[in-house]
Parts: C-alpha cells; structure tokens; sequence
C-alpha cells in the first residue's frame, strides 16, 4: 500500500494473503498507533490480541517431528514434511488490528513483540475501545499496559492466579479416560 | 462514511486520561467504560448502589451492572462481565481444526452460524482452498435466516424487557419457522455445524426450496405485524426516542460495529464495504439512521430484516438452479470422500482415516478475516503452524464492543432507560464473555 | 459422592426410571409396584397426594437462562411449545418466588458463586434441572472455566442431555419431574448431597 516506512518505530513489513502485517517496535507502539489513526485513516481499532509462541520452535509442535538437521524420510508419520517452524523474535506477539471506514474497507495489522514482563504502552488514549481489550489480554495472557487507567481482570476471577491462555497453564477440567487432548 | 477524528494525537502533548479523545466526546474521561459518580454527590447519602446482578429478569444474560443511583437517574456505572468465560480459545488449540468448528457456534449462540462462518472462511483462507459456487450461496442464505432469526430474538427481548410483553410471542413464532427450516437442512434447530472447510457438510435436501419460499413470503406480513404493534406505540416511541444516544464519531471510536454503528449515522456494512461469500452478486440496502438513539437502532434492525428476506429469496432463486452441483470442495487431503468410495477406493480409505484421526494440516500463517453478523464485524483471527491443530484462535467479538459503550450511552438516564439502553445494544454473554 | 445420604430411586423400589405421560390409569411407578402398595411403600397419604399434585400443576420456574440453553428455554414459553400448559410460564425473577431451577447453560467458575446463591435463596420445596449437556457435565468444555457439571454445587433432580435439548426434550425433563414428584420422590437436595 502506502509507505508504511514512516511509521514510528518501524521494522518490517510482511504481506500474506491479501493483509499487511507492519511490525512496529514495542516502545513506540503509541505513537505507531496515533501515526496510523490520524495519518493513515485507520479509525478503528477491531482488535488486539495477543499471541504466545510459547516452545514454537523448539519441539516438534502439533504432530510435527521436526529437527533442525532436515528431512529424514524414513521417519514414519510425517509424510516427510519436517520443518521446524522459523523462531519467532520473541514470546508474545501483540496484534492490533486496525481498520479504515472508507472505500475497499482497507485494513492493517501493527505488530510488536514483547518478552515476558515486559510491559507496552496503552493505547487507550488513541482509541477509548482500547479499554477493555487490553485489560482482557492482560487478564489471559499476562501483559502489563502502562498507562491504562484501570487494568484490572476482567474475565476471569478477581483473585484467579495465572494467566490461562498462555501455554504452560494447563487446560484444566477434569480428566476423562478418551480425549484427544495431549 | 468519511468520519475522521479530529488530529488529537498530533497535539504536542499526549491526551492524557482526563481529557476527552475530542473535544464533544461523551466518552466518559478517566475510563472509557466506566461511569464515575460525580464529586458533588459522592459523600452524601442521595446516592444508593445497586447490584444488577448476572442473575436478573433481562434476558440478555449474565451481565453485571453496578449502577449508582441518585433517585431514579444513574449517576455512576460499572459493567462486570466474565460470568459466562468459557475459555473456548484454549479448548480450541486442543482440537483439531475440524472438530473444532463445533466451538465457535456456541460464543454467539443466537447468530451461530455466523461465528463457525467466520472460523472456516479464516481455515479456507489460510488452506487457499476453492468453495464451489453452491456451497457459498447456501452459506449465505443460511446466515441471512440467522440474521433475521438474531433480530427477531433481540426484538421479543426487548420489548418483552420494555413491557411489551406480547411481541415476544409474535417474534418466537416466526422464529420456530426458521428453526424449522435449519432441522430441515442440518438435522438440528441451534447450532447446525452445518459449514465445513471447503463448503457444506451435506446437501440441500429436497424439498428445501418450497419451504424456504414460505417463510419468505410469510415474512414481509409478519414484519408487518411488528410495525404495527410497536410503531405507532406511543409508549413504545416515547421509551425509546432520545434515549441512549451514541454519536458517530464516539460510536467509531469505541469500536462499534453493526447496528448500533449504523443507527449512529455512519454508513458502513461489511457485507457491501468489504464483500465477502457472494453479497457483490445480491441487491440489498443498508439502512443508516442518524438519531444513535435506541429507537434508530430498533429501526435499523427491523429494515435490516426485510432486507435479510429478500436475500434469503434472491439465494433460493439462484441455489435452484444449482441442482446437481457439488457443494464441498474437491481436494481430498482436506475433505472427506464420499462414503461410497470408501468400500471400493483404498485411497479414499486412508484419506478418511487420517483426516478424521490426525486432521488435515493447515499451512502455518496467521489471518483476520471479519464479516458482519447481526450483531456487528465479528471477526477472528487464526495463528497456524502449520500443524493439524491451530496454534491461536481470537475471535473479535461486536457484543464486547457494544457493552464498551453502555457508559457512554447510558450517562443521565434514567434506570428505566438502561433497561432499553442494553436491549438495544443487543449484547449475547457468550459473545463477551468467549 | 456420598454413599450413606445418597438415595437412589431403586432404592425406594422402583425398577425403572422411565416414566411415560400421564395416562387415565396409574403411572409407570404406580404400575411396577401397585398402587397400594406404593402409598405405602412411600407413606404418602391422600392430602400428600393432593398437596403434590397442586404443587406439580404450578411449579414455577426461575429466569436463570445463562447460554445457548436459554434460547431453547425461551422458546418453550412460545407458542409451540408451550409451556403454560403445565403452569409454568410464570418465569419468577425472584428466586424467592421461583420453585424450580432450570440451569440451561455453561457455568463459568466466576458463576458458580451467584447459582449457589440463588438456590439458597430459594424456598423449600425447590427443584433443580440441568438442562444441556454443560449444566448436567460440563459438556465440551472440559477446561479451566467451566464447572463440570453443575451438581457439583447444587443438588440436581433431572438432567437434560444434548446441545442444546429440542425444547421437546425440556418438556419431558419437566414431566418427568412432575411425575416424580405425584409419586413420592422427594427433591433432590433430601435425597442426595452435591457431589464432589
């Protein structure tokens, strides 16, 4: 589209089928957001999700056998599809998903990446819809937002402990005999 | 459609909480969704807490209000949702990526098929997979009876909330004929888990079409029916006008969508901005309003039904032309094989074997792919590995949205009026909650 | 699961647990034991009879509807199936008014605090139905959110299976309860303790 080159904090750009992915760096999310919102047009925020990439290369994940060292065919199981996925630059991936109410509906997805215990600035000021979003990826997965004016849980429990959509809380429930949840 | 908020970041200094996002904004200053009772009567004794709680007499779920009270006017308020989590993100990384379309259908529960819509569009997307033609028309009429079925659930509702308590019985009954009409294509009235990764389960059975032209024809009488005994209704318009209002430029800032985006005066449906299925190919109107109280909302909702109605007739025109056509894809390392091939084809044999035990393998990439359900652009967002299970699913929810906007909408009201303030918004638990 | 509280309906003799709609004649229960013998197996005198059958015509439900469940449950008070046909479609919102408890959704564990508190508010003779395979077990959502079954926490007369039940299958619930209750069993909670 656009130069998106301008945008504070810039990184990278990806495009993948039909979307452009700009990875913004974390400590100038709010001003990347401001930048897209006034200069840009992209008037609303749709979403904000957080990703946790947990173990993403490092195991082989959902089925996979993978190795580093490449394809052995006579691995059973794989169909000799062994690859490791490529390592992700850091544990969680923080999405927002922004949208521009005009012709062709054009939308972009600003992307920082963060480690655990980092925090990003919040980016309520810049969209009020901010507000509930991100107390719900703090609840989930764990991320502070500086600046938010009320982060508390939303969803879960006032004193749940835990963060459970991140990848080492387990699933919960009770155990049942047949279940195809490894 | 061109609402643009005025240049408050370029400012030289960040707007700090405490200030407005613009100057006219009834977004409320220090929380976007939360009410603060205001200084001058917060020691005295006028003011008098009151718990709406998730059990209460609205049936639209289990929402929580916290609602400060000076007299009958609301002075403060405080949305509590979570009371209906299910954690469906987590369970869904656990199965795979057939078996967990069964999921979504139950986040919205009263526009199902538009959430297991949007979850196989984004699994299509990411698999670059072919629909036929047959199986997106089909999927088109099947989400436009959702739509007419979700706003005849949200008008029983609230006018039943409203004291108008006969309509809901009007409403269920034009329901219970498209319930009907989904036993007849899926086998079951809620929840069909009728879509599929490259089309439908199933083929339209026969006598489908009859049917469906039915109800079409039976549909414009009935909305008829609506009007009259609520449109005309003074107490009706006296509850409703002037009530609730949300401003365009507020509406876009709080992330609405839909309906209450639509009543606001801003003119934007994902089904003609941002076509997805086969809405280039069908005539329909939008209907925008400008008041952005609870009576545009009701209005926008009731056009929207008879412009859903003759969507539904221009699809069954079309799919009856399609007899004989398939209607799932034709790639076999996704879909199953027809049951017939299984006694004669060894191939067809391990295809369904490894498809139903380990899953077919969706090529890693992450995708958000949105559509616009009754309730406004519902949209979810896919994170694959690669793998046969997904690694991430985020489902963006309208009714989380909407609830944002109760604070704004709700500022010096009355109680009465937060009853039809939170009807209108027509906010589903499970949607909010996922 | 408490073995010495726990009574059974076999354990009042009773051989099979289905009932089938009220007929002329005497029910499924009365027939498998006779009716004599029933009343006195049960100590159930003839105002008992009436006391209950009074109770069955009018048993009035709470608008507890938490998920999907609770389309299906608003759409048994509409006009195909009605439900006012037995009585019951005076919803009470206040639990204190409300003898029967039909728990038609998912229950989060955030929830499980506030229907402990709405069945505790409720007056004695009271019912509970988990209706749908989330109230009776937790249904597919075996994970951290959901309470596994709603007798975890409240004493449950009927459970309705599927996802959610045709409004037909909450009839029969409903009927089954009725006619449990015309032919003696009392409510769950003197029955059973909440299991663990």
């Amino acid at each position: 589209m656009n130069d998106f080159a301008k945008v504070p904090g810039y990184v990278s750009t990806t495009e993948a089928y039909g979307e452009t992915t700009v990875v913004v760096d974390r400590g100038s999310i709010r001003e990347a957001c401001t930048f897209a919102r006034d200069e840009l047009g992209f008037t609303m925020l749709s979403d904000l999700v957080a990703t946790d990439y947990l173990e993403w290369a490092e195991k082989g994940v959902s089925g996979y056998i993978g190795t580093a060292a490449g394809r052995d065919l006579n691995m059973p199981m794989t169909q000799g599809l062994q690859a490791l996925p490529d390592a992700k630059p850091a544990r969680f991936s923080l999405s927002y998903h922004l949208l521009a109410l005009r012709q062709g509906a054009p939308r972009l997805r600003l992307q920082c990446w963060l480690e655990d215990g980092e925090t990003v600035d919040s980016v309520v000021t810049v969209w009020p819809a901010a507000d509930w979003l991100e107390r719900e990826q703090f609840d989930l997965m764990g991320i502070r937002f500086d600046g938010h004016p009320n982060l508390v849980r939303l969803l879960m429990d006032d004193d749940w402990e835990g963060h459970p959509l991140r990848k080492d809380y387990p699933l919960g429930g009770e155990p049942v005999r047949f279940s195809s949840a490894e | 459609m061109t609402a643009t908020l005025p240049h408050v970041g370029r400012a030289r200094r960040w707007p700090m909480v405490g200030d407005p996002i613009y100057e006219g904004s009834r977004i409320p200053t220090r929380v976007p969704t939360i009410v603060d009772v205001p200084a001058a009567l917060r020691e005295t004794d006028d003011v008098l807490q009151v718990n709406f709680g998730p059990n209460h007499p609205s049936t639209h779920g289990v929402l929580r209000l916290i609602v400060d009270l000076d007299g009958e006017q609301v002075v403060g308020l405080s949305a509590v949702i979570g009371y209906l989590h299910t954690g469906f993100e987590k369970n869904m990384e656990q199965k795979t990526w057939w078996k967990a379309i069964t999921y979504p259908e139950r986040i919205d529960y009263v526009g199902y098929q538009n959430n297991e819509l949007v979850f196989v569009l984004a699994i299509e997307k990411l698999l670059e997979l072919e629909v036929p033609e047959k199986a997106t028309w089909m999927r088109m009429l099947m989400c436009e009876l959702n739509r007419i079925h979700s706003h005849l659930v949200f008008l029983g509702t609230s006018a039943l909330e409203l004291g108008a308590i006969s309509m809901f019985w009007y409403c269920f009954r034009e329901r219970e004929t498209i319930l009907d009409l989904f036993e007849l294509v899926a086998g079951q009235r809620m929840h069909t888990r009728y879509f599929q990764a490259g089309g439908l389960a199933e083929d339209i059975p026969a006598g489908f079409y009859p049917e469906a032209r039915s109800f079409v024809e039976r549909m414009p009488h009935a909305l008829d029916d609506y009007l009259t005994l609520l449109d005309r209704n003074k107490i009706w318009l006296e509850r409703t006008q002037g009530v609730g209002l949300l401003s365009a430029d507020d509406a876009i800032a709080l992330g609405q969508s839909g309906p209450v985006l639509r009543a606001s005066g801003v003119d934007w449906d994902l089904r003609r901005d941002a076509p997805y299925l086969a809405y280039d190919q069908v005539d329909f109107r939008v209907p925008v309003y400008n008041g952005g109280d609870v009576y545009d909302r009701y209005r926008v909702r009731m056009d929207e039904m008879a412009e859903s109605t003759q969507i539904v007739r221009q699809c069954i025109d079309r799919l009856e032309r399609m007899e004989g056509e398939p209607w799932i894809a034709d790639d076999r390392k996704v879909v199953l094989p027809p049951r017939e091939e299984l006694h004669t084809s060894m191939e067809s044999l391990i295809h369904h074997f490894k498809i139903v035990t380990e899953g077919y393998r969706v090529p890693a990439g992450e995708i958000y792919v949105a559509i616009e359900s009754p309730r406004g652009e519902s949209g979810c967002y896919v994170v694959s590995d690669g793998g046969p299970r997904p690694w991430r699913v985020h489902f963006r929810a309208p009714s989380f949205a909407a609830l944002q906007a109760t604070a704004t909408c709700a500022q010096g009201s009355l109680i009465a009026d937060l009853i039809a303030i939170v009807g209108s918004l027509d906010a589903v638990m499970g949607d909010t909650d996922r | 699961m408490a073995d010495a509280k726990t009574t059974r309906l076999r354990d009042y003799g009773l051989q099979s647990e289905r009932l089938l709609w009220p007929t002329k004649g005497p029910s499924k229960f009365e027939e498998e034991l006779g009716v004599e013998e029933l009343e006195q197996a049960l100590g159930i005198t003839t105002l008992d009879k009436a006391v209950r059958w009074a109770q069955t015509k009018s048993m009035w439900p709470d608008t507890f509807g938490l998920a999907c469940c609770a389309i299906e449950m608003m759409s048994i008070v509409g006009s195909r199936y009605d439900l006012a046909r037995f009585g019951m479609e005076a919803f009470r919102s206040s639990p204190r008014q409300a003898d029967l408890l039909i728990v038609s959704g998912r229950v989060a564990h955030k929830m499980a605090a506030p229907l402990r508190q709405i069945y505790d508010q409720m007056l004695e003779p009271k019912w509970v139905i988990a209706m749908g395979a989330c109230a009776s077990s937790g249904g597919m959502f075996n994970n951290y959110a959901i309470l596994q079954g709603v007798d975890r926490i409240v004493p449950v007369d009927i459970y309705i299976p599927f996802c959610p039940p045709r409004p037909e299958a909450l009839m029969e619930g409903i009927i089954r309860l009725h006619e449990a209750h015309l032919a003696g069993i009392p409510p769950a909670y003197e029955r059973k303790e909440v299991a663990t």
